[in-house]
């Protein structure tokens, strides 16, 4: 086994070859495929063997219908899974994939659910997410597509269109031109010119998506090229694979050094291209070297994950435009933050960036740089340790770090009083719920959230570190959390999974996700926080203080109207559930919970949470009956 | 009817005003105003905390809730700012001029108009139906935030906007 591990981290073996050389030894697949994980050089962003180091046999010569060569190629590429949801013209790929074991099928039963169940298994793998869905299901696809998109998660979307000698016939599921459709949410799209050319494409397309930054690709796969017949080559991914682990400037960086060694009130604003980088032990090095504060995850909007331990001292919450705490920073260090390069006026803001199209794009950057963070971060910790001595270091951190100590401290006690003042309210308070999953909730679960109002809960709760994973969504776009949770049980079996999503959020996807849990029995705990309402998003529109603020008349918000049973909707679909109301009932409800997934079942929890904020209490909307506009009773 | 304003709260109105003239800062001037206009800036508009009355508990519902969501506010700037904005807008407090509604008579109209539009004018109230059973708890909610009300006096006030503008 030692040769075998040796032989990986020297490249002379792919994590396929890996896992199955270990699983040749008598481990269990999930064994070995959880040291292949722990082996991976960065947390997610699975790093692939250099080109230099791939075997003669890394290509081959495939001949077959086109279905075959697609299928074929991602074989090669190290794809696990194909999520879809079957249509007519993909018949030549699903026929294909009955001789190949390697490639596993996850079907949803909407494509939006597709799509968010491979976004879910690429952020929690660092794999390429590939999915195929019909032609006439891409507008659904694409729904989920922009959280991909805004996020740069890898992901190959393909589909069987309109055979090429019957395009432009206005055929009854022809768009002209659909790959169009998919051009400001995509890195690259393609219409699939002939076989021949059906592994190049498939490969140029897995190449863009998983190159960082990275992002979504389509792929329209013609029905003739699907069926048609060609002899070509499928190349393994080190063929096709563009390394993208770039070291910044070193001169950019020992500038960098001295500004924050220098730096009166320095601060650090971080956000997700840490995550993807795997940078984030180098992350905390760095903070503590500096004794700086660290700010930058705003709830879940804007971010995906946290890639810094929201229970650490030196971790002060919300980056906003001005600090009040630790006051005006001299010099902003801004970390893969996209959001993160406001400095105020008088502030040196010093940006590494993985994407350089969002770097320095609204606001001034004193000096930029594009490289890998977990690099980037590394360097910097190394350009900071040459230039001060140990114990000058440590007075300057000791200085600056005991200040934001006593505030991160305080904060922290701050919230938790608040949050035990609303603990008994009825309906559950946001904040009760934020205490019981802290206290309930596995500390090596992964939370993936899709729900607006939990911003009350979020900081009562521990994530980052050697604590709870986060997975959430920058831009917010609904209906992705339970589909997405699924696919990071898929990607990370052994850990406890928790998808929590607003009954806003269970709408938008319908409870299409629930049916691919318990078709493929996954052990996921689905909590729906339901408050009738999309509650925040009523506080917003109301804190522009117009009609509706004025009249107390919640014209757009209000869900309870049918009050969804959603433990019941989940019964519909194979999975067990409850309803919860009361605070009392929580913590027998997450034993149930737990006892439901270590049995291997997934189990639905519909907490009933009390509305908050501006017009809270209204259950008013609207009137229309639409059986009153009749005039005869039909 | 609209009551007539407190002199403190009078002298309040006529104090901010050169500096809402002076600033556009919608806020009424007072100790703590600072601390509102920057922290709750960052996140969102000004204008409609200034729209807003409410008791002191009311407030600190805000507040609190906003300390959650990330605001940078201390355990001793949390109670300033509520001591603030209950004070300059609390019940009664520098009202904004409100639109003229008629309510229909009954038991609890009086208690209505002397009540109810210390916080907000009576156009939230009059000109929509709500569900009969949704009245107390409105009722129960203001009382809990701040308003003056027997329980007594919070049933009449429910019992008669159920009758009136319930459905």
């Amino acid at each position: 086994m030692k040769d075998l591990i040796k032989q990986y981290l020297d490249h002379g073996l792919s994590r396929r070859q890996l896992v199955s050389g270990l699983s040749a030894l008598g481990m269990s697949t999930v064994a070995a495929k959880a040291v292949a994980q722990n082996l991976s050089p960065v947390a997610q962003g699975a790093a692939p063997p250099t080109a230099a180091a791939a075997a003669p046999t890394a290509i081959r010569e495939v001949e077959g219908n086109g279905g075959r060569l697609f299928v074929e190629q991602l074989k090669s590429a190290g794809v696990e899974y194909i999520f879809f949801n079957p249509s007519t013209g993909d018949h030549p790929i699903f026929d294909a994939l009955v001789d190949v074991a390697e490639i596993k099928l996850i079907k949803g039963i909407q494509e939006g659910a597709v799509v968010a169940m491979a976004d879910g298994y690429a952020r929690a793998s660092g794999r390429t997410g590939v999915v195929v869905v019909a032609n006439i299901g891409l507008p659904n696809a694409m729904t989920q597509m922009v959280n991909t998109w805004k996020d740069q998660i890898p992901m190959l979307v393909a589909v069987a269109s309109i055979d090429q000698n019957a395009l432009g016939r206005d055929q009854w599921q022809e768009t002209d031109h659909h790959e169009l459709m998919t051009e400001p949410i995509t890195k690259w799209f393609w219409q699939v010119q002939s076989t021949a050319a059906m592994a190049e494409t498939t490969r140029r397309a897995l190449k863009f998506a998983a190159t960082p930054p990275c992002g979504p690709v389509f792929l329209s796969l013609p029905t003739n090229t699907l069926e048609e017949h060609a002899k070509t080559q499928v190349w393994e991914r080190s063929k096709f694979d563009v390394p993208m682990r770039i070291r910044p400037d070193k001169d950019d960086v020992e500038k960098a050094a001295r500004m924050l060694i220098e730096a009166q009130n320095p601060l650090i604003s971080i956000g997700d291209e840490i995550t993807w980088s795997g940078g984030q032990k180098e992350l905390i090095e760095l903070a503590e070297l500096l004794g700086a504060p660290v700010a930058g995850e705003m709830g879940n909007l804007g971010y995906w994950s946290k890639p810094f331990p929201t229970r650490h001292p030196l971790f002060i919450g919300t980056v906003l435009r001005t600090m009040r705490y630790p006051g005006k920073p001299d010099v902003l260090l801004n970390l893969g933050n996209r959001w993160g390069e406001f400095a105020a006026l008088g502030t040196k803001l010093i940006s590494i960036r993985l994407d350089p199209a969002s770097l320095a794009r609204g606001a001034p950057v004193d000096l930029g740089m594009v490289a890998d963070l977990r690099l980037a971060i590394a360097d910097l910790n190394a350009a900071v340790r040459s230039m001060a001595t140990a114990s000058t270091l440590k007075q300057i951190a000791d200085q600056r770090a005991a200040k934001v100590r006593a505030y991160s401290a305080q904060m922290a006690e701050a919230r938790l009083a608040i949050a035990r003042g609303l603990s008994d309210s009825s309906p559950v308070s946001m904040e009760r719920l934020g205490i019981e999953l802290e206290a309930n909730l596995d500390r090596d679960a992964c939370y993936v959230a899709d729900v607006d109002s939990g911003k009350t809960m979020d900081p009562l709760m521990a994530f980052g570190g050697d604590d709870k994973q986060y997975f959430g969504t920058g831009p917010n776009v609904l209906g992705w959390g339970m589909a997405a949770g699924f696919g990071v049980k898929l990607a990370r079996p052994d850990a406890p999974v928790v998808s929590v999503v607003g009954d806003g959020s269970f709408l938008f996807s319908g409870p299409q996700p629930l049916w691919s849990m318990a078709r493929y029995r996954a052990p996921v705990t689905v909590i729906v926080l339901n408050n009738h309402s999309y509650n925040n998003e009523r506080n917003r529109i109301w804190n522009s203080a117009g009609r509706q603020f004025e009249t107390a008349r919640d014209m757009t918000c209000y869900n309870g109207d049918p009050d969804v049973d959603f433990a019941k909707a989940a019964s519909a679909f194979g999975v067990e559930g409850e309803t919860v109301k009361e605070p009392s009932g929580l913590k027998d409800a997450f034993a149930r919970a737990k006892s439901a997934t270590v049995e291997g079942r997934p189990y639905l929890l519909d907490i009933h949470i009390k509305r908050e904020g501006l017009g809270a209490v209204s259950e008013w909307h609207p009137p229309y009956s639409v059986a009153d506009l009749r005039t005869r009773k039909v | 009817m609209r009551v007539a304003l407190s002199g403190l709260v009078a002298f309040a109105v006529a104090a901010a005003t050169p500096a809402l003239a002076q600033n556009a800062n919608p806020l009424p001037a007072g100790d703590g105003r600072d601390i509102v206009a920057v922290a709750c800036s960052q996140c969102h508009y000004l204008g409609t905390i200034a729209k807003i009355r409410d008791g002191a508990a009311g407030w600190r519902m805000y507040v609190d809730n906003m300390v959650l969501r990330g605001a940078q506010l201390t355990p001793a700037e949390i109670d300033k700012v509520v001591d603030y904005l209950s004070l300059n807008l609390g019940p009664g407090a520098n009202l904004p001029p409100a639109k003229p509604v008629t309510l229909p008579d009954g038991a609890g109209k009086n208690l209505v108009e002397t009540r109810c539009e210390l916080c907000h004018d009576l156009e939230r109230v009059a000109t929509i139906e709500r569900g009969r059973a949704q009245w107390p708890a409105i009722v129960a909610n203001m009382v809990a935030r701040g308003a003056t009300a027997t329980p007594e006096e919070a049933k009449t006030i429910s019992d008669y906007l159920a009758a009136n503008f319930g459905n």
